[in-house]
């Protein structure tokens, strides 16, 4: 089984901040932004991680650059809009889109529902993988980033 | 003379939420513009309260449910308040179909959060009918 068939048993850092439960995937990658990044062989799939989407409320759209688009680090790879608010994501791998998830034309809650795993928004054919990573965050450097930020919403 | 049946109409209670107030204002506009004969405006805080003429209300006729989000709260508390709920409504999801209709402001809606409220009224009402003509047909019988 390769690492994007086994999406669905990966184990998870957790912690309890005010009512909200928060889970980071162990088994992926991260950027600051909260995309995680998940690597197979030259193939990347990218998600939106727990805290990301319980941050943003309940998604009523998505748009992500259609398969085809070449991004490099930086280049804008989803819009979504939730209740509360509109954001737009930046592709944290250079690459092509080689396929969009197609459950978030009909599904889009499926992110909220299963954001690691079903809630899946991309998968990308990696051009430079190995210098890219470098900027990524470990699941537990992420951890870190993502209890300071979520204390910093519970002091709005 | 007033009709004995009423369906119940329940909005969400979040402010603070343009989405709570889309919700509202659907319900205000069923409940007093649209079909004010067959419907029955109840107070989701009333609910919260255990007011008792309020509990009696929900128990005793058909609700519709207006949620302004995924916690479903109008939805849990007319179910925990012995009620029945017909028919449940998410904004979220009339929005979808309406994406040209994106709402915004809190107190005072923008024109197009009254649009989206709108439209969602007009779907509240062809389910008040259902359950009134159902009715109706379930007394002759």
């Amino acid at each position: 089984m390769n690492n994007l068939e086994n999406m669905a048993s990966h184990k998870f850092l957790e912690i309890t901040v005010d009512k909200f439960i928060f889970k980071v995937a162990t088994d992926r990658s991260y950027s600051r932004e909260g995309l995680w990044v998940l690597q197979d062989g030259n193939h990347i799939r990218i998600g939106i991680s727990d805290f990301l989407q319980q941050r943003s409320g309940d998604i009523a759209f998505v748009e992500i650059k259609p398969v085809g688009s070449l991004l490099t680090p930086g280049d804008e790879v989803t819009v979504i809009e939730t209740i509360k608010v509109n954001i737009s994501l930046t592709c944290p791998v250079t690459g092509a889109v080689v396929e969009v998830n197609p459950l978030l034309d009909v599904n889009p809650e499926v992110i909220n529902k299963d954001p690691f795993g079903d809630g899946w928004l991309a998968v990308m054919e990696a051009k430079d993988w190995e210098n890219d990573r470098q900027a990524l965050l470990d699941a537990q450097a992420y951890f870190n980033l993502m209890i300071e930020q979520a204390g910093q919403e519970l002091g709005k | 003379m007033e009709k004995d049946l009423k369906v119940i109409i329940v909005a969400c209670s979040g402010i603070g939420k343009s989405f709570g107030t889309v919700s509202r204002e659907a319900a205000y506009e069923v409940t007093g513009d649209i079909r004010p004969d067959d419907t029955q405006l109840v107070a989701l805080s009333m609910l919260v309260m255990g007011d008792e003429k309020t509990r009696v209300a929900v128990a005793g006729n058909p609700a519709i449910t207006i949620d302004g989000c995924k916690l479903g709260c109008a939805t849990k508390m007319v179910q925990e308040s012995g009620g029945t709920v017909t028919r449940e409504f998410a904004v979220l999801e009339v929005y979808r179909r309406y994406k040209q209709f994106k709402p915004q402001g809190i107190a005072k809606l923008n024109r197009a959060g009254q649009q989206l409220a709108s439209v969602l009224a007009e779907e509240i009402a062809v389910v008040v009918d259902e359950i009134t003509t159902s009715n109706q047909g379930d007394l002759r019988a």
